[in-house]
């Protein structure tokens, strides 16, 4: 249908980034504080919007799968399950608490203009290319400790249809938010300027992973990008090194995107491929979104007054994380929006990780950065 | 009546989630004065968040807050019921 398969990609990452920047400004959707309150306030407020996330993408990704508008099951650069995901997790919990917000979360609070968050950022582009010098090592390691070899799915594991279990268990979680909803606890009262409520925002941001997955073939991904782009940096100065590095050039994506017949393909290097056509837009997206709001509500103000403690923490939270998405591989939103829903083993031992993790950066952040 | 006392807090551009931790931090440094009535926090931020953390939890401590906007942030203003 697309003779460019490109074209579609790119102007669909871009469009998709750019709601969902606009989204998550409005709403203050952060995903480091649905995990990070539930320790530090006991709050799981937030908690509950991002159950809901995935109880909707899990509808909404099945009922794609069942009715053929979503062809790939499960989605591109997922594998077997290994040690290394529950690692990567927890070392991500720890620096996304640190950070002051996740991969995504950094990504829209430095278009509002957190000069903290833009320092974050930077953080996750060192840390994601530093993984570059240790990759076979590590992965090395993480072909030794995989846990069940060539399944992905917890369906395909047990070997089940997927809606065998999909279904009661989006079941039992929609029953479950139908009971906080009709008890007041999905939401709470807010002052800040056109506020969007967060359980609409999940709604959203669940329709625009699944509008991700149908139209690119997978739902929202970010981090391989940062290694992408921090290896572009270092090739201007050091081009023998990256060229060198066994990381720069795999090419672990290597699929045919829906509405076309051509195979492409992509990988960390610093090239222009099929990595850097999805999330290069998608990226500039949510900064874009998130800016646009912050200047329609007259709210963007660059922020550099920082205690040097939080800038030094936004820097070390931003190099573990970037770290960590590459360790696990890949961020929370991949894990969280995309993997979980389609019960990904993966991902769930990546959150078995990420939970333990925040606890431990929650500690950290109360007696070392913000006392 | 008149504040006997108020306490700024500016938190603009800290990093989440300083908001709440630091506004908590007095509220329970100073909770016996602001209940009293002649002490008050005024809270600076352009944390979004903050406007909804900061009050459901001084709410639940069984404090009153007003938000208002100020150019490109918030202002919240919490104090007792004395």
């Amino acid at each position: 249908m697309f003779e460019q398969p490109y074209l579609l990609i790119v102007v669909s990452s871009l469009a998709i980034g750019l709601v969902a920047g606009f989204v998550m400004h409005r709403s203050d959707f952060c995903v480091t504080a649905s995990f990070r309150d539930m320790f530090l306030f006991r709050d799981f407020f937030l908690m509950r919007q991002m159950v809901l996330l995935i109880a909707v993408s899990m509808v909404l990704f099945e009922f794609g799968r069942l009715v053929g508008i979503i062809t790939i099951h499960p989605f591109p650069l997922l594998g077997a399950p290994t040690l290394v995901n529950a690692i990567g997790g927890f070392v991500f919990g720890i620096g996304m608490v640190l950070a002051g917000g996740c991969v995504c979360g950094s990504l829209f609070k430095f278009g509002a203009g957190s000069a903290a968050s833009l320092l974050a950022v930077g953080g996750m582009i060192a840390g994601s290319t530093f993984y570059a010098e240790i990759h076979p090592q590590w992965a090395a390691f993480a072909k030794a400790t995989v846990l069940v070899d060539k399944r992905v799915t917890l369906a395909q594991w047990l070997e089940l249809p997927p809606t065998i279990l999909l279904l009661p268990l989006a079941t039992a979680l929609g029953f479950w938010l139908w009971r906080e909803f009709r008890a007041g606890r999905m939401v709470r009262p807010a002052f800040a300027a056109s506020h969007l409520a967060p359980w609409r925002a999940a709604v959203v941001l669940a329709l625009l992973g699944f509008a991700s997955y149908v139209l690119v073939g997978m739902p929202l991904g970010i981090t391989t990008t940062y290694s992408k782009l921090g290896l572009a940096i270092e090739s201007l100065f050091a081009p023998e090194h990256v060229g060198s590095l066994a990381y720069a050039s795999t090419m672990p994506l290597n699929y045919t995107p829906p509405f076309t017949d051509r195979t492409i393909s992509g990988g960390p290097g610093p090239q222009l491929d099929a990595i850097a056509a999805l999330q290069y837009p998608l990226i500039l997206g949510i900064v874009g979104g998130a800016l646009f709001s912050a200047l329609h509500l007259g709210e963007f103000r660059l922020q550099w007054r920082l205690p040097p403690r939080q800038f030094a923490s936004a820097l070390a939270g931003g190099i573990l994380l970037g770290l960590a998405a590459r360790m696990a591989p890949a961020c929370n939103v991949w894990h969280l929006w995309g993997g979980v829903p389609i019960l990904a083993m993966q991902s769930l031992l990546f959150v078995a990780g990420l939970v333990p993790g925040t606890w431990v950066g929650a500690r950290l952040l109360t007696r070392f950065v913000v006392r | 009546m008149p504040m006997a006392q108020t306490i700024d807090l500016d938190i603009r551009g800290q990093i989440c989630p300083s908001c709440l931790l630091l506004t908590l931090k007095e509220l329970n440094r100073h909770a016996a004065a602001i209940r009293g009535g002649g002490t008050e926090i005024v809270v600076t931020t352009d944390d979004r968040q903050a406007t909804a953390t900061i009050p459901s939890t001084a709410d639940r401590m069984g404090f009153r807050t007003e938000v208002s906007r100020l150019d490109g942030g918030y202002r919240i203003r919490i104090f007792g019921t004395g």
